[in-house]
Formats: C-alpha cells, structure tokens, sequence
C-alpha cells in the first residue's frame, strides 16, 4: 500500500525544479528583478548600460569582503546561533597585522591576525556553548570588547604601513585582476555540460529526448556557444571577489555534499535531537564560531591590504549589513535553515542597491531607508511563506474534515492528505 | 465536614464531554458533584482524562457537551479569569509565580486597580497566613524558596482571590516528605476552615488520608465515585487500572541465565534524582523500569545514555566502560528512543530519510565524508516498508506523520544500525492502539535476536506484556527487581505508589 503513495519521481511534465520555486529562490528573483529595474532606469536616464562588464566587476569587488563574512555569518546561523561580533575582530585582525609587520614581518603577522580572529570566535563559541550565555549577548561584548581592543592596539590613532617588502606583500594579498574568458562561452560550455551529465544519467529511462530538463540546458548552451564569437561579456574579477566566490563554492559544496553539512543542518534544527543521535552539537558549533571569527580576521587584512591602513573605528556595523544580507538569503535566525549561495545573493542586492543610487544619482540620503524597508519586506515575506507551508502541513495532517473549499489546496501539499485519509487513522 | 453528604454542591459537573478537532475524545460524559467544604479526590491513570477536565472546569477550555453549574447556577466561562473571578482556583503541578518577585508581591499579582497598597496588603497577608497556619516571610524572593512553599504561596494566592475552591493538581509530585506534610496539614485546615478543595494525587496514601470524597477517572468517564470511608487501596487500585488484572499476555520466557550481559550499570547516580542504580541486562532480556511520573526512571535512562552529562556511575556496554556523552553510547552500540519525539527525537522539517539515516551518518557515507543520498532513501524506503509507517515516501516530512509513525521513523533511526543496547522512554506514549501493539511487537523482536532492551513505560500493564524483568523505581532508586512472569499489574501499581511490600498477597478480583 505504501508503494502506492511514494511519490512519483520525475513522472509529470514540465515541472520548475524546486530550487528554482519562487519559495526557495525568491531572493535571486528580487535580485533579478532589480538589475533590470536598475537596467531600465539607467537606460532611460540616457546613462551607460548597467549590466556593463566594469560595472559588474565593480560590483562584485564591492561585494567581496561583505560576501565573505556573510557566508561564514550563514553557517554560524545554520548551527543555531548568533554572531555580532565579526565587525571589531576584523578590525582586529587588520590592526594586529599592521601593528605587528615591522616586528615580525608580513607572513607572521598575517598569521597572527588569523590566529587572533579564530581566538575570538573561540571564546564566542565556548562562552556561549559550555557556560551557556546566550550567543547574542556574549558576541554583543565581544563586539564592544574587541573594539575596545583595537582602540588599545592602536592607541587611538590610524595604523600605516610603512611603504617596504612588508607593504607589498601585504599588497599582494590583493593585488591582482583576473580577466575572465568570454562569460557567454562558459555559461554555453556549463549548460552544455550539465546537459550531457543529465543525458548520461538517465541514460536507462527510455524517451529522454523530449524531457525538458534535459532539452532547455543542451539548446542554451549550443546558443550560446553559437553567440560566443559575436557577443563578448569580461569582466575583471578583483583578487578578493576571486576569494568570495571561491569560499562560497567550497562552503556551498561541504554544506550540500559532505556528512560535516548535514550534521551542521541537523544541529541547528533541533540540537537535541541531534545530540541524542550522536552528533558532537557543541563541537560543531564551536567549530562555526572559530571559522567566523577567522574569516573576519581575514576580511580586516584584506581591507588593509588596499587602503594600506586601518583606523580603529574601521569596518564598524559590518556585522548588522553581514546579518542583513543573510537574512535578506532566507537564512533563519533560529538555525538549521539557509543556504550560503542564497546569502551571497543578499549581500549582491544591499551592494547593488548602494550602487544603483550611485549611479543614478539618488541622493544617497535615501539608500538607509530603502535598505531597511527591503530588509523588512524580505523578512515578512519569508514569514508569511514559512506559515503558509506550516498551515498547509497542519491541515494535511489533521484527520479528513469536510473542507469548504475542497478546490483550495495547492496540488504539492494534496499528497500527504490523500495518504493520510486512507490510512492514518482507524 | 465529615458529614459531607448533607452539605450543600458548590460545583457540580453534568454529561461533562470533551472531545479535540482531532476526533480524541478525553471525557466521555463525567459527572461529578464537590461539596462545599469538601476535600474531593480526583485520581486517575496517565492519560485518563484528569488534565482535560481541570482545563474544562477551570475555564482554559470550553466542554464539548454537559453543563457545569457552580453554585447552583449552570455557568460557561469565557476564560480562566472568569472561573477565578467566580471564586474558582487551580493550582498547577509547575505553580506559576514569578520568581523575581517577593512573596508578598506574587500573592496580590492578581490585585486590580492602579495603586500598590503596600501596608494593606501586608496586613491582609498576615491574616492569610493565620488562615492557613504556615509562616512565610512576605519579603523574601520567591526564586529562593523551594517548590513546597512554592505551593504554599499559590495557595494564599487563590485565598487572595477570594476562592470558594482550590483545584491542585498533583501539589506533591515533587516534594519531599516533610514538604508534603506541610501542604497536606493546610489543605485539611483551610478546609476545616470552609474551603473547598479538588485534590488529585497519584499518592493513594494522601488520597485516603486527606479527602472526604474520591473520584476515580478512566479513559475519560467517572469510573467510581464514593465517601473515602467507604474505600480501600485494593479497590482503589483496581479502580484505577480498571481491567481483570489477572489474565495479560505475557512475553517468551526470561533470557538464558547464561546470556552474556550486554548493559552493566553500576552505582549510577544523578542529580536530577537518581540515587545508587545498579543493575544489568543480558543479551535478549527486555528489563522494564516501573515508576510513577517523576519517579527518576526517564532521568535512569538518560544517565544511561550520558545524554545528562551531570551523571556519574559506571555503564559498560559490552564490557567496555561508556565515556559519559551521548556520541560515545552512540558509537558503543546504544540506540536511544526519547521520551518527547518531537523535541528530542526528531527533526520534524527535514525528510524521512535524512533523519532515519542521522545517527549511522558516518558509517554509510563514502569515506565517512560523502553521504550517499540513494543509499539513504533506499534505506528510507526498506524502514518505510519493514516498519508499515504510513508515509507518502522518503521525503515526506516527520511533521506530516501521526504519532505512531512518527515514532516507528525513531525506532527506524536506530534499526539499521548494529545497535545491541536498546534504551526506550516510553516508546508508545500518544500512540494510537495498532501501532502500539506494533511497536512491542517490534521490540520483542529486537530482545529475540539478542539485543538488551531497558524499558520505562507508565502503563504498567503494557510493561508486564513486554520485558521479562521489572525493575520498580521510586525516588530515583530501583526498589525491587520482579520477574515479569511472577509479578501482577496490581502489585506494580501499589510498589510504584509506595503501598504494600514486594512479597505481599495480591487480591485477587
């Protein structure tokens, strides 16, 4: 009987995969929708296209240090907890490595400010994990304390490198450009790619040819490949956006494919349950913490690196924009749920909402305000959605009543109705 | 108020019913009549209807079907401050005051009007305190004071509110003996003194010593309903459990005596109150732990397990010693089911599959790093089909599941996994029958092929079907160890309660 009610994969039509479900990408689909508000605006205003190659570079550059603390803030808030303190520890990170350079050189004193930031979260992540205090307050002073720190460091006053060997290697850390190739002609070789491994996979179902999950990546990627020659989209992709999204790749990757994600999904879910089937919840956690608090070490170096200075109130509110951009990703504050990538996303609209009114020339009096509503407005959304689904799986678990409008259910949520009216209760 | 027959009905219950959206029905009709002055005794199993009908009495939720007349009169309270403002109180098990307030201020936490009336209010609590014959210091913080006068200051609070009755339910659960003393003397002064009180209890002592007037609740209807003169433990008991206690199926014989001893637990104790356990379990014996709700047999498992780290003792599995944490016990060979599923047991947003597959994670996974999400939907898909769980398929959600399949989904998390010691906290509760008589089913099976199985259930009658030893705890301590075969639900009953020795008589119906 229960061979009945599994559900049918892959069986129906053309269905939208559901990572591209409005529910589950809303927030690429605001993104999308605001490139081409920002798109017909320029256009109309009789500016240069926005969509243009150093646009994109710039904005991915502007993204980066925003983009690398908010993927290690989502993971932080994936295991159940709360960091405000990433502000000041990179501070504290570019002021222990400019404070230290003319003793111990670059290469120590880079180290050493990664050895400071992990400190930091280490702290966090014990305070909070084996005292017990809750995250928000023990990052709140740590947030306070740190910066307090940095204000001792550097005695008050702006830390300069001095120019030297020092100096360029530090500069080095993020010196150079990456040119892409022709991005039309990767996104045409990908799709093509992800076509011939879905074709490969499903090589045993008869009928492949008119699936349109197989269909749709083969047919873009040959037109786009065809296009390649005429149409020509680089950008120069800054050392640091090259280390955002290569952290957002292997983040992405552990927290999808590895049994280190899955165990960080199911901490931050219920850490009870969790611990009660064996998984080390308050390592994990810790671990979060530790990585936190070094990646916003390195962000603090990377910021150095090109102003070749830090002052001590440098990189302050950095923490609430990282946690904006996560929440804007659908990451939840209550854990187990979020998706680095989704928070990327959220980091590009703050950035590209900032750019935009560059751009137009907006008075930048505005931009605070609008950041807020569409924080605000992101949240709400994701809270509706969230209740709806709630609602939906409550009524689909409540024994069969006569339903007013027995029309009304979307077709997703009908399934466990159906199983539960036949067989769940005598 | 010995003569309480003549006096008159403060709160009459008619055709009480109470049934939940969900189809339950916890009252099935009650009728139940408290005289003023009274102390009237509510007793009942777990789950026989007692919590609903205070919530209905109380006013926290309308009855389906009957009338409630207070006073004469037939009444429908809008919410619990209406049944308060009638003169009508309930002290809860987990009393709720707030405890960064002094005693003085929680007791008139329920005073209207603008003004704090510090001077009148003192007067007013001395008096209270006269009434009912126990000092308090009214300025003393209430976080300080332990729970026995906890209950003592929810009693002046419902004196304060001018109540004509005090419902509490279960006042002593968790007191000690001298604590409990001191409520059960001012129940029966304030009593004496023309209070009316409800009084439940799973304590059959206190019950026949302080009431007037017991009603016995089973599955939802007044079972019994006599003058305490007139009532004895045995039929109290009987009452109670309700059924020819004689004639339960019975599980296979006892393990061979020879059986390698798989869970050896020594001087186990915790602060959470458990106090010097020590037993063991061989391979296939199923050992149930008896007790009362807050009797330490949950805590004993949760040593066990190392899920309460505060534990200290020796637990060997095997033969080798346990490091006190949960991963450890995991990695050793325990599977643990928990008592409350939804908190403890399962992630309730994440599908079938990824929860089934949790606690081996690292043993199915490609070099322990790489999970192979087939492997696990295909396990998904075999727990599904072994265990008859009703489900829409793997990726169906633990939240969609009812409460039986849900917890078949728990026991799936462990199954596959090699596990030899089996540790279950009420693994039916808020089950439904069928999936109840499936879930023993399984864990005779699981003895069957050689596993240790400890079992703590508060349906005696289901433990003596399924193990083949009982070990009754009270107070955290494991008090007698009984052959399943040789022991009778009413013995367990009266051990767990405290009445009676282990060796004694059983009357027979």
């Amino acid at each position: 009987m229960s061979e009945k009610v599994l559900s049918p994969r892959g069986s129906s039509g053309p269905r939208v995969p559901s990572w591209l479900h409005p529910s589950n990408a809303g927030v690429v689909y605001a993104f999308a929708a605001l490139v081409v508000v920002l798109s017909l605006a320029t256009a109309s205003a009789g500016r240069p296209a926005y969509v243009s190659p150093t646009n994109v570079s710039n904005i991915l550059d502007q993204t980066a240090l925003l983009g690398i603390l908010v993927v290690t803030s989502t993971i932080v808030l994936i295991s159940g907890n709360f960091d405000l303190s990433v502000g000041s520890v990179a501070a504290l990170g570019a002021a222990t490595c400019l404070a230290l350079m003319p003793s111990i050189g670059f290469y120590g004193a880079f180290l050493a400010a990664l050895a400071a930031g992990a400190a930091i979260g280490l702290f966090n992540g014990l305070v909070v994990q084996y005292v017990g205090i809750n995250a928000f307050i023990v990052t709140l002073g740590t947030l306070t304390a740190v910066r307090g720190l940095v204000l001792i460091i550097t005695d008050g006053r702006t830390v300069t490198a001095a120019e030297g060997a020092d100096r360029d290697a530090l500069r080095a850390l993020d010196g150079s450009r990456w040119v892409t190739p022709n991005l039309y002609l990767l996104a045409g070789l990908v799709l093509l790619a992800v076509g011939a491994w879905r074709l490969w996979s499903r090589r045993s179902q008869g009928d492949v040819w008119r699936r349109p999950v197989l269909l749709l990546p083969l047919v873009a990627g040959v037109a786009l490949l065809a296009a390649s020659p005429v149409a020509v989209f680089t950008i120069r992709l800054s050392q640091r956006a090259l280390y955002m999204l290569v952290l957002v790749a292997v983040a992405a990757w552990i927290l999808r494919y590895t049994t280190v994600g899955r165990r960080l999904y199911a901490t931050g879910g219920n850490a009870e349950a969790a611990r009660l089937s064996g998984v080390a919840v308050d390592r994990y956690r810790v671990m979060a913490f530790v990585l936190n608090g070094t990646a916003a070490a390195f962000v603090g170096v990377l910021y150095a690196s090109r102003l070749g200075s830090i002052n001590p109130t440098g990189l302050s509110g950095f923490e609430l924009t990282a946690l904006a951009a996560a929440i804007l990703g659908g990451t939840s504050l209550f854990g187990g749920l979020g998706s680095v990538a989704k928070s990327l996303v959220g980091a590009l609209i703050l950035v590209t909402l900032a750019n935009g009114f560059n751009i137009l020339n907006l008075g930048a009096n505005y931009q605070g305000l609008i950041e807020g509503v569409v924080l605000i407005v992101a949240a709400g959304m994701y809270t509706v959605a969230l209740r709806r689904k709630q609602r939906a799986t409550l009524r689909s678990t409540e024994p069969p009543v006569p339903s007013p409008h027995p029309g009304d259910e979307p077709a997703a949520h009908a399934e466990p109705v159906a199983a539960g009216a036949g067989t769940g209760r005598p | 108020m010995k003569d309480g027959t003549t006096a008159e009905v403060l709160l009459e219950l008619r055709g009480v019913t109470k049934q939940f959206p969900n189809g339950t029905k916890a009252l099935r009709g009650v009728d139940l009549a408290v005289r003023r002055g009274a102390v009237h005794g509510l007793v009942g199993a777990n789950g026989a209807g007692k919590s609903t009908l205070i919530k209905c009495v109380s006013g926290v939720q309308p009855v389906s079907d009957g009338t409630i007349s207070w006073d004469g009169e037939v009444r429908t309270w809008k919410d619990p401050g209406d049944a308060q403002g009638a003169g009508l109180a309930t002290i809860h098990q987990h009393v709720p005051l707030v405890p960064t307030l002094s005693a003085l201020e929680n007791v008139f936490l329920w005073r209207r009007g603008p003004w704090r009336r510090t001077a009148e209010m003192r007067a007013e609590f001395e008096r209270l305190v006269e009434r009912l014959g126990y000092e308090i210091d009214p300025d003393v913080q209430v976080a300080s004071l332990p729970i026995g006068t906890r209950q003592m200051i929810a009693i002046l609070q419902s004196l304060a509110l001018g109540a004509q009755l005090v419902i509490m339910d279960e006042p002593t659960a968790s007191l000690s003996e001298a604590e409990r003393r001191i409520v059960l003397d001012a129940v029966q002064r304030l009593a004496a003194d023309g209070t009316t009180f409800v009084f439940i209890s799973h304590f059959l002592d206190e019950i026949l010593e302080i009431t007037d007037h017991v009603t016995v609740l089973r599955d939802g209807r007044a079972i019994l309903d006599e003058p305490t003169a007139t009532l004895t433990e045995e039929r109290l008991v009987q009452a109670i459990a309700g059924r020819e206690l004689l004639a339960v199926e019975r599980a296979g014989g006892p393990a061979p005596a020879g059986a390698e001893v798989v869970l050896d637990v020594q001087e186990l104790n915790a602060p959470v109150g458990v106090r010097d356990v020590s037993f063991q379990v061989r391979a296939g014996e199923i050992v149930g732990l008896a007790g009362l709700l807050g009797s330490g047999r949950s805590e004993i498992l949760d040593g066990i397990f190392g899920a309460d780290t505060k534990a200290t003792g020796t637990v060997r599995v095997a033969g080798r010693r346990l490091r006190r944490n949960p991963r450890a016990a995991v990695a050793a060979g325990c599977a643990y089911v928990p008592e409350d599923r939804v908190s403890q047991g399962l992630h309730p947003d994440q599908p079938l599959w990824k929860n089934i597959s949790l606690p081996d994670l690292g043993r199915r996974s490609l070099r322990r790093l790489l999970p192979r999400e087939d492997a696990e939907r295909e396990l998904a898909r075999r727990a599904i089909a072994d265990l008859g769980i009703v489900a829409s398929g793997p990726d169906a959600l633990p939240s969609e599941l009812s409460g039986g399949n849900a917890q078949k989904v728990v026991f799936a998390k462990w199954l596959y996994a090699d596990k030899v010691v089996w540790l279950l906290d009420e693994p039916t509760a808020g089950v439904d029958v069928g999936a109840k008589a499936e879930i023993l089913q399984l864990v005779r099976r699981l003895a069957a092929e050689g596993r240790a199985v400890v079992i703590a259930c508060s349906d005696f009658e289901e433990l003596l079907s399924v193990a083949t030893r009982v070990l009754v705890v009270r107070g955290g301590r494991v008090v007698d160890d009984l052959d399943a075969r040789e022991t009778t639900e009413e013995q367990l009953i009266m051990l767990a309660h405290g009445l009676g020795a282990g060796s004694r008589e059983v009357v027979h119906v």
